[in-house]
């Protein structure tokens, strides 16, 4: 090691600079994006001063089905469409009723939901109808991406 | 840009070069210090961010030989042989992990390991050197701006990484060219919270040098300078003259916290991207490359990297680990997750051994022009959901009854309501369109397609 102290500084940063481009090759398409069908929803966070929502299906798709949350829990299928407040969830209603302490963790632990950037517009990541129409994301600019029935 | 690269490399470690100091922890921290942190340190490019348990958890179990030889070899996922830096020695690269290990909670104490004691002098002795003697350099010149951009901007917005407008990309400068270049001073200068730091992270750096790099970056996407001399009002601008992102309560970063991407209308739409200022003939320059599919929270643009409970968040690719693929979506074939037991989603809210209510039934959609006929497979849509989730509300349960055209489910009706949201896109044409038109059902879509 010693015997060869004199190059190693640049070889160091040839090194760095290989390192360099291995990132910039990954980094150049496009920005990391959230998982394919994560839910923003901001339909009153950035209001009330908490970060917005973010709502990952993969997650709970791994342990329910989809029809214990969008028939039994009378979950729409429409991002921001369910008017979900804090109220109602800690009376069980919507989120409220796994996130109690007893099936999923309780209410106390608000920045696991609330942990989008500021400013994310409601929207389904990554969706079809955000690439083709936008998934607006100026803050407030709420065209929500689903136009679907409920 | 192939040029910059080695001075990119040289702003490498000077931004990390102030967390260099204070070491008598050992070898390996020297090491990291030097090379790891780059992207270990803020967690870049999908590598586990030190001292995240989150982060660091599943790996850990694999054990630290495996580990070991990840960092030695390299990965898949992106990480390379020895960090890329490969005048590192073998015993170096397993002490940084050792202490990369150590700061997530893994067992494995540190080795002391000798070998590193000369890189460890160079850690200290090359940033600080070049730390003092770079500000000196002549200020306010054209070749100052060029200087510091080389120096500590070309980091982040030489390859546009952790959300930064990349270097010469018309694309990400305009919208920020439009709030003019006083507001793009204050916001190098004193930092934003999509997580540029202030003055790119180094201190060091005269507010004159940023302002020049600021011109030099603007000159690059063909913004002539219009005020050579940069208005009086931008070294006194507030915080609350950063432009237009949100208002988020994060402390500005320091390069080890830099944010990546923030959510930008250029990443919705990759259509709109214009030719990128690297290699104009990258493969597939549009499409995600593999290692950044299915990023950690921390990492993935929707997640606020500076909330505590972020870190805590599941990352997508420890869960999806020996899940069968799909080519598109978060690339899961949950269909076949769930029917081979990978995974066992509850049926019922409380009840884990409540079975679901399945019914087979295929039903046939002859479609326009040449493509295949839809086969609708109502087994695996009842193995997920309740009658009553599509009927009567989306599909009217009646043969001839449902207008569905590719346009609607695009749109995010119809099938759409889930296709494309959650379950598989449309590009996905073959798992629909799997009825020849000349008659038979392929053996392979019948029964158990997704």
């Amino acid at each position: 090691m010693e015997t060869i102290r004199l190059p190693i500084r640049r070889l160091a940063l040839w090194g760095l600079a290989a390192a360099f481009a291995v990132a910039a090759a990954f980094a150049l398409p496009a920005p990391a994006r959230a998982e394919y069908g994560d839910v923003v929803i901001n339909n009153h966070s950035d209001a009330a001063g908490v970060r917005p929502v973010v709502f990952p299906h993969w997650f709970h798709r791994v342990r329910f089905r989809c029809k214990v949350c969008h028939s039994d829990l009378g979950f729409k299928f429409q991002a921001g469409g369910n008017d979900i407040n804090m109220v109602k969830i800690i009376d069980g209603q919507f989120c409220g009723a796994c996130h109690n302490g007893s099936v999923a963790w309780s209410v106390e632990n608000c920045d696991l939901c609330h942990s989008g950037k500021p400013g994310t517009a409601t929207q389904v990541h990554e969706s079809t109808i955000s690439k083709l129409v936008g998934s607006a994301p100026a803050p407030k600019a709420a065209a929500a991406p689903a136009p679907a029935k409920p | 840009m192939e040029r910059l690269l080695p001075m990119s490399a040289l702003a490498v470690l000077l931004a990390v070069a102030p967390v260099a100091q204070a070491q008598d922890k050992g070898a390996g921290k020297a090491v990291y210090d030097k090379t790891c942190a780059l992207c270990h340190g803020p967690g870049l490019a999908g590598a586990p961010k030190f001292g995240n348990k989150a982060d660091w958890a599943p790996r850990l179990k694999a054990g630290t030989a495996k580990l070991h030889a990840s960092a030695l070899k390299g990965t898949a996922n992106g990480m390379p042989a020895k960090g890329g830096n490969l005048s590192l020695s073998d015993a170096e690269v397993k002490a940084a992990v050792d202490y990369l290990v150590a700061a997530a909670g893994g067992a494995k104490a540190e080795s002391a390991a000798g070998p590193a004691k000369a890189a460890k002098a160079d850690a200290k002795a090359v940033p600080k050197a070049d730390a003092k003697a770079e500000p000196a350099a002549k200020p306010a010149s054209a070749d100052a701006g060029k200087g510091a951009y080389e120096k500590t901007c070309a980091l982040c917005h030489g390859p546009g990484i952790a959300g930064a407008p990349k270097y010469a990309s018309k694309a990400d400068w305009g919208p920020r060219v439009k709030g003019g270049a006083a507001k793009l001073y204050a916001s190098a200068l004193k930092g934003t919270a999509n997580g540029m730091p202030a003055k790119g992270g180094n201190p060091a750096l005269a507010d004159a040098e940023v302002r020049a790099a600021v011109d030099y970056m603007l000159a690059a996407v063909g913004e002539a300078k219009t005020a050579a001399s940069p208005p009086p009002v931008a070294s006194v601008a507030p915080a609350a003259a950063t432009p237009k992102t949100a208002p988020a309560p994060a402390a500005p970063a320091t390069p080890a916290q830099a944010a990546p991407a923030p959510t930008r209308v250029a990443s919705a739409a990759p259509v709109a991207v214009p030719p990128p200022a690297g290699d104009p003939n990258a493969f597939n320059r549009l499409l995600a490359a593999p290692g950044k599919r299915n990023a950690p929270p921390a990492e993935d643009g929707i997640h606020d990297p500076a909330n505590a409970g972020t870190h805590s968040l599941q990352p997508p690719q420890a869960a999806f680990a020996g899940m069968p693929s799909l080519g598109a979506g978060n690339r899961v074939n949950w269909v076949s997750s769930l029917d081979g037991g990978r995974i066992k989603p509850r049926w019922d809210r409380d009840d884990g051994t409540a079975a679901a209510v399945v019914m087979d039934l295929n039903i046939v959609r002859e479609v326009k022009g040449s493509m295949p006929d839809v086969v609708y497979p109502h087994k695996q849509h009842t193995e997920w959901l309740d009658c009553s989730n599509c009927h009567p509300a989306i599909f009217i349960p009646q043969k001839g009854a449902n207008q569905i055209s590719m346009a609607s489910i695009m749109l995010g009706q119809k099938c759409g309501v889930c296709h494309g949201k959650v379950a598989f896109p449309v590009s996905e044409c073959r798992l629909c369109h799997s009825k020849k038109k000349d008659g038979a059902v392929p053996p392979t879509v019948a029964g158990t397609k997704p």
